[in-house]
This record gives C-alpha cells, structure tokens and sequence, in this order.
C-alpha cells in the first residue's frame, strides 16, 4: 500500500519540480603529466573509487600532447557509455616522417585485462566507431600494454590527411556486463568462502572448547562401573531405612492431603481474564521492550 | 523615509530573510513525505528509533534559506552538514553502532550451530540480484551496489556503504531499508508459505548444546580475524562490532558495556536519523531514483528470504539432521523481527514447534553475511 502512495505522490508531481538526475556523475575526469616523452593520464574510472595510471608513449613520431574528450562528442546508438570506463583520449603525435608513415601508439596501465580493446573514433567516416587490432600485451607487475599502429592518413587518424601529424582519438574498451555479471558470481560465492571458512573455524573451536570442558569435569566424577549405568541401584543407600508400604501409603496420603489444601478452590479459568487498560499497557510495553534494544 | 521607501524595504526584508517567498512545490511535497514518515514512526509505530530523527530531519530541512546542511560564508558546515560530515561521511557513526549492537548481541545460538552461517550466506542473494536488475535501469554500478545492500536489512552497514559508493542515494536507501526492515512481519510469511511445505514448517530441531562462557568470549577474536583476513575492506564494521561483543562477553567492563549498548547507541542513532534525513531536500530526492530504489528494495527482501530458504532446503539435501526451513528467512538480518517471524510461523505450524532461538542463529549469521556482501562490493570498487 505504501509502495502505491509513493509511486502516486511521484506521478502527481510537476516536472519542474523533479531534480536533475541525469548527470554522468561518474564521468571520469582524466589529468595528464608529462615525463619526458611519456604522458601519463590519471583518473577515477567508472565504477572505482581509487585513481588509475595510464600511460602514454609512441614510437615512430613525438607525442605532443594527449587530452581527454567528453563522450557526449562521440556519443553514436552502437556504442555504451558504460563499456568505456576510462574515458576516452586524443592524442596529437607530429614529426612523423615521412608524412603517411606508420606510428605505434603503445597506452599500458594495471588497469587494463587480458580483454581489453581499444575503440578508436573518427568522426569523419561513414562508421565512425572502429575496433582497433590492438596487440594486448601482458608486461611485468600486472602491467597490461596495447599497442595500436595508426597510420598517418588512415583511417584512425582524425585529420585525415597525410600531413606529418596524426589526431587519434579513442578509449579503450571492457565489455560492462561482462564484468557486471562475472564479479557478481565471484563476490557472491565470495560470501559463501568467507562464512564458511568462519564456520570451519568456529566447529573447530567449537570442537576444542568442548574437549576442555569435558576433561575439566572429568577428573571430578567418580568412575561408575557400566551396570551401574544401565540399571537402577536396587540397595537402598546404607543411611536410608526401608519404608513399609504402609508408611509409604500414609505418607502419600498426607501429602496429597497438604498439597490439596494449598490449591485454590476456583478452578483455572480457559478464558484470558479482562484486564483493565493500566495492566494491559504495562505488559505491552514489557514484551515491546524485550525486542527494542535489538533495533538498529 | 517616504512610504516607497518602507516599502521597499519591508519586500526586500521579506524576499532575503524569510522563507516565504522561496518556497517551491518540491520542498512542500518533502514536507509532507517528512509528515508521513513521523506518522508512520510515532502512530504507527514503524521502527521509531530511526524514522522519527530521519523524518523531522527530511521535515526540517525542506524549508527554504534554512542555515543546515550548507557551509557557512568561512567554509565551515553548518548544524546539520556538522553531524554529516564528521559523522556519516566520515564513517564514524555507523562503526559505533555497530559497537553497540556487538554489545548487546549474544551469539550462543550461532556458535552453538555454526552451519547456519551457510543460511546467513544464502539470504545475501537478494543484493546480488537486484545489484544486476538495477543496472539495467541506468544505475551506475556503485549507486546498484548501494542500492543492492538494502537487501541485508542491515541499516548501518547500508549506510556505511552507501555513504562510501553514492553518498547521493543515501536517503532514499535508508528510508527503504528501515521501512522493509519494520515490514519483515508482512513481507516474508507468504514467502514462507509458499516455499515451505506444511511437513517442512513442522520439522522440529534437536535442542541447541549449551555454549560456554569462554566460547563466547573467543569468538569475536577468532570470527574477527577470519573475516578482517579475508575481506579487509569490512575491517571497520566488523571490528566494532566484535569489539562490543568481546567486552560484552568478557563481563569485565559492565558499565562500558551499558554506555555502548544504551547512551552511545541513542546518542550516535539521533545524529545518524537526522543527518540522513537531512540529505533528502527536495532538489535530491524528486527524481525516479528513489521510487526505483523503493520497488527493488521489496523485490530485494524478497530475494533474500527465497535466497535463505532454498539455502536450507539444499543444506537438507546433504544433512542427515535436517533443518526447518522456516529459519532461513531469518538469515534476512531484521535482528530479532526476522527470527520472531520465523517462530510464529512455526507455531502456526506445529504449536509445540519452539524455533526462536534456532531462527537466531541464521538472523546473526546475517549481519555477519550482509557486512561481507558489503565489504565485496567496496572492494570491488577498490
């Protein structure tokens, strides 16, 4: 009933009153340093909370300068926001001789997986979206390199022209549901592994608490021989005497006597005795009391 | 002074120092959605110990030019974005609530039958499913985690989280999971029912062993170091948590023990109520978001006591000593409406049939399982 009062005061309310929700608040917002001919890029991805490295380096050209590029800009119907989750880049790489020469861009960062692609955009083709053939290299400390050769003047190249210099834009690319769905399986089965382990870890002690308790107890008893166990003592204790049936009978009687006269002549009611209001009260808020505390 | 002049002024004093005149729809409808929430918590009652400080903090908060949740003309946070920042965003409050429920929790019945950690476990399920049914409403992966731990029915550990992931969202998934947190009793017994075949509800289970005091004692030791080993990230939770169960059980601190489990718990409860309400003006909260967060937390509780269930009823599989599958709706950590549920419904079943402190077992499994589910997700994100 709740959930349809909410959703019917959301309905009636003006859209000018509705916030604005549609920000990328997650757009990562990339800030580039420079060491020798190497451009370092550091970033917030999408769907981390610490920052990442990526560097930049090429061979066959100078890199004169990388910067980050809004994806509202190469927002097309085939490609997701979310499956770039490291923004995307423009390099500018110049002196490349000779003009229509082949350069390496090499981009690496621990941030990357063995799956990771790179997507270059070129806004002046038909198709501007374009899966690189980019190597994928595993270096050393987790390190992952993708090495794209663009040529200047091909298609990767934004300015289109054979000119010594070579625009090249694009990001690199994880699959998002992929790694949605895959990290899900891990962490929920993670949650098994730990509650197990915790579970394996307390049966043990568990196990090792009880032996303790039952060695301490153990010294104290005295040995019992096992018929004594099984079967009743049939000899009375030494200090007791035998009681005749007859004494056993009076003193039965007597007791039943005693104890009848103890009890109340009114019957148990079936019925819930009508309390009045102070005394329901009272023992409503015992029994709700008992549970507050446990409210978090 | 000419009468303009009085005027004049008299409309200028009226524009820049009263609300009145900068009153918007958004902000009347947030008073009212603040209205329901303190009649809900006083009249009828719904968890009162949070909703009523959340609700006069979304209450207090709607009006306009209200110095409260900004930062004054030298930077420095208002009332209200005082007790927000040093105590939510900072991480600080949920932690010692989590100290407080340490001190007031006795884990014998867990300790007592550790495999219904495994049921604790189960009934996680729900948040890893709608942590994937939300993102395909457009939620960014971090704000579905957040909004994915509603389903632990654990309030600090989804404000923790959510603090951590999409501070923005953490109305909105507050005020769900301490709404479906007071509507356990109404939510789980059809789920019960329908999954649990009348033979299943009256299965009866062997009396629990008697645990002793040192078990108790090193158990948050141990159950510590096993989980701050394996999910460091949950380090801050778990450890305040056990520490207040650790001085609980060692006896030797009673009065630190008494501060924990009352004055500190309703101290650190009015700043946490009133500073998460507060972040629910109306510029915030009016949008799809927390309407969406609202339908799939339902969905969420739901999943997670089909989740513990059907952990119990595969546990029966394997167990020559079977469980009633009644007490893995309990893993839902609703501490103890969940577990209470759990034994009406074995009553109903079979009034001879005393479940309740079999059903606790798997509802503290459950706080251990939801800060696990959260500590992989703020890993994950690492």
């Amino acid at each position: 009933m709740r959930i349809f009062i909410a959703a019917a005061v959301f309905a009636l309310i003006p859209r000018i009153s509705w916030a604005e929700f549609s920000e990328d608040i997650e757009k990562p917002k990339p800030e580039f340093s420079r060491q020798g001919d190497r451009v370092t890029a550091k970033l917030i991805p999408r769907g981390k909370s610490t920052s990442v490295l990526i560097d930049f380096e090429v061979s066959g050209g100078k890199l004169t300068k990388v910067s980050g590029v809004d994806f509202e800009t190469a927002a097309r119907p085939e490609v997701d926001t979310k499956d770039f989750r490291s923004a995307l880049f423009m390099a500018e790489v110049a002196e490349i001789s000779p003009p229509g020469a082949e350069v390496k861009v090499k981009i690496s960062s621990k941030f990357f997986s063995s799956s990771t692609q790179y997507h270059v955009f070129n806004e002046h083709l038909e198709k501007p979206w374009m899966i690189s053939e980019a190597g994928n290299i595993a270096l050393p400390d987790f390190l992952q390199e993708l090495v794209v050769t663009v040529k200047d003047g091909g298609p990767y190249d934004s300015d289109g022209a054979a000119d010594g210099k070579i625009v090249f834009t694009g990001g690199p690319r994880d699959s998002f549901w992929g790694y949605a769905v895959g990290t899900l399986f891990i962490r929920f089965f993670g949650v098994f592994i730990v509650l197990g382990v915790l579970m394996i870890g307390m049966i043990v002690s568990g196990k090792i608490f009880q032996t303790m308790e039952k060695k301490k107890v153990k010294p104290a008893e005295k040995p019992k021989p096992p018929a004594a166990a099984k079967e009743k003592p049939k000899s009375p204790a030494p200090d007791k005497k035998e009681v005749s049936p007859e004494m056993a009978t009076a003193v039965a009687v007597a007791l039943h006597l005693h104890l009848s006269s103890l009890r109340s002549s009114a019957t148990m009611p079936l019925s819930v005795p009508r309390l009045d209001s102070w005394t329901q009260h009272g023992r409503q808020q015992m029994m709700e009391e008992r549970f507050l505390i446990f409210n978090k | 002074m000419s009468w303009d002049q009085v005027l004049e002024l008299i409309k200028s004093i009226l524009i820049t120092q009263t609300g009145i005149p900068h009153m918007t729809g958004g902000q009347v409808i947030m008073l009212c959605v603040g209205l329901l929430f303190l009649y809900l918590a006083v009249a009828k009652g719904y968890e009162p110990l949070l909703l009523l400080p959340i609700g006069f903090g979304i209450f207090i908060v709607n009006f306009p030019i209200t110095p409260l949740m900004g930062f004054s003309e030298n930077g420095n946070p208002e009332l209200i974005r005082f007790f927000y920042k040093y105590g939510v965003e900072w991480e600080i409050i949920p932690c010692v609530i989590f100290l407080g429920l340490g001190a007031m929790t006795d884990f014998g019945p867990l300790i007592a039958n550790p495999k219904t950690l495994i049921v604790g476990a189960g009934a996680q399920l729900g948040v890893f499913i709608t942590y994937v049914g939300t993102l395909f409403f457009g939620f960014t992966l971090k704000e579905a985690a957040s909004v994915g731990i509603i389903g632990g029915a654990d309030g600090p550990t989804t404000i923790y989280l959510t603090t951590k992931l999409a501070p923005h969202l953490l109305g909105a998934n507050a005020l769900a999971a301490y709404s479906y947190m007071a509507m356990v009793p109404l939510i789980q017994p059809p789920i019960m029912r329908l999954m649990i075949p009348l033979s299943q509800r009256k299965i009866r289970m062997r009396q629990l062993r008697e645990v002793t005091t040192r078990e108790k004692i090193f158990f948050p030791l141990i159950a510590t170091a096993l989980i701050v080993l394996l999910v460091p990230a949950v380090a801050p939770l778990m450890s305040m948590f056990m520490f207040g169960n650790f001085m609980r059980e060692s006896g030797m601190v009673r009065r630190l023990t008494d501060t924990a489990q009352n004055a500190l718990m309703n101290i650190v409860t009015i700043f946490l109520g009133v500073s998460v309400g507060a972040t629910m003006k109306a510029e915030v909260f009016l949008n799809w978001k927390p309407l969406l967060i609202f339908g799939f937390g339902l969905l969420d509780f739901v999943i997670c006591t089909f989740g513990g269930i059907l952990t119990v009823q595969i546990m029966n599989l394997f167990m020559k000593e079977k469980m009633n599958p009644l007490i893995g709706s309990a893993g839902v950590s609703a501490v103890p409406m969940s577990a209470r549920v759990t034994h009406v419904e074995g009553l109903k079943a079979d009034p001879d049939n005393w479940l309740i402190m079999h059903a606790m077992g798997p509802n503290l499994a459950g706080v251990i399982g939801s800060a696990a589910a959260a500590g992989m997700f703020i890993a994950m994100f690492q």
